[in-house]
């Protein structure tokens, strides 16, 4: 920097020194209030609960949407068994499907299986045309 | 040739004088105070000044820097003394630009509403808020240097004239500058040289 800018630099800084101690009353009073009351708006204690409720408010909906997204779903509750077996013997063929539950199950349908069997054997044999 | 050496002497303490006080304005200007209120009532003039200069509006400039005081103590106020300088400025700077684009887009708005033009079509000057206040040639009255180095100021490029006032009316150095403006030290220097180029050509009454 040479002696020019030196002194252009100190000649512009007094000025505006200078400038600015000449500043009207009016607004060196309202200056003088702004800076009043920066200084005491930062000594008025803060609201600790509202600068928590959003936060906490926040967290609490992103709990409740997790725990309805990841929520395992119980099968029992969607088919009963008393469900499930009316569901299976209403629209499918009863002759290829075992009973759903054997427990259930009438208790003589296994006693007479033997019989069940012959049964169906022999009607088979007779529904067949004889051939001559 | 007593009474010529009488106002050669005259003149001469005069001039120490003046120089002495504008040592003491200079000093008391750096010196940074332990507290903030001490702080804040040692800038906040200074602050109106360079807001007013910026924006040459009195209003604006009072909000500046209510605002600049109000977010150096809200969020700075725990920071060691030595960081309040650039931080205090750099957040008047900040406003400053905020205010600047405000009202740029309050022309451009008014320019849409067919208000930016004349009867004749001609293009009206960009639409600047009223100042009813005394203008600075009115309060200076004879500071007329002052408002010579204003208006000069004033046409510089914005970045040119935020280097040139924080680092040279203010007094901060060039990492504080770089600090308030937001950019390196390179920059502040490249800034401020265009600003010194610029303003040596239109302050040439000084020499």
């Amino acid at each position: 920097m040479n002696s020019l800018d030196k002194h252009l630099e100190r000649r512009a800084r007094e000025l505006y020194l200078e400038a600015s101690q000449r500043i009207d009353p009016v607004t060196a009073g309202r200056l003088r209030a702004a800076r009043r009351h920066a200084l005491a708006a930062a000594q008025t204690p803060k609201h600790h609960l509202t600068r928590w409720l959003i936060p906490t408010g926040a967290f609490a909906a992103i709990a409740l949407a997790t725990l309805m997204v990841w929520q395992p779903v119980p099968h029992d509750t969607l088919t009963s068994p008393n469900q499930a077996i009316s569901m299976s013997g209403a629209g499918v063929d009863m002759d290829t499907e075992l009973p759903p539950d054997a427990e259930k199950t009438d208790p003589n349908l296994y006693q007479n299986l033997d019989f069940y069997g012959w049964l169906a054997a022999n009607n088979s044999q007779h529904d067949q045309p004889a051939k001559h | 040739m007593e009474p010529e050496d009488a106002s050669t002497d005259d003149a001469a303490m005069s001039s120490v004088a003046g120089m002495l006080d504008a040592e003491l304005l200079i000093e008391s200007a750096r010196e940074i105070p332990a507290t903030l209120d001490a702080f804040l009532a040692q800038v906040e003039r200074r602050a109106f000044r360079m807001a007013e200069l910026q924006l040459r509006h009195r209003e604006d400039a009072m909000d500046a820097v209510q605002d600049a005081m109000m977010r150096l103590v809200k969020h700075y106020r725990d920071k060691p003394a030595a960081e309040w300088p650039p931080l205090f400025w750099g957040i008047l700077r900040r406003r400053i630009v905020d205010l600047q684009r405000r009202r740029k887009v309050r022309s451009i708005v008014v320019g849409w509403l067919g208000g930016g033009r004349d009867d004749d079509g001609d293009e009206l000057p960009a639409w600047e808020p009223a100042d009813h206040g005394p203008g600075p040639l009115d309060r200076l009255q004879d500071r007329q240097s002052y408002a010579d180095m204003a208006a000069a100021v004033r046409q510089l490029p914005q970045r040119q004239r935020e280097a040139f006032m924080l680092r040279m009316l203010e007094g901060l150095d060039v990492a504080e500058t770089a600090d308030a403006m937001g950019c390196s030290k390179g920059s502040v220097k490249t800034h401020l040289s265009r600003a010194m180029h610029h303003l040596r050509d239109q302050l040439e009454d000084w020499r």
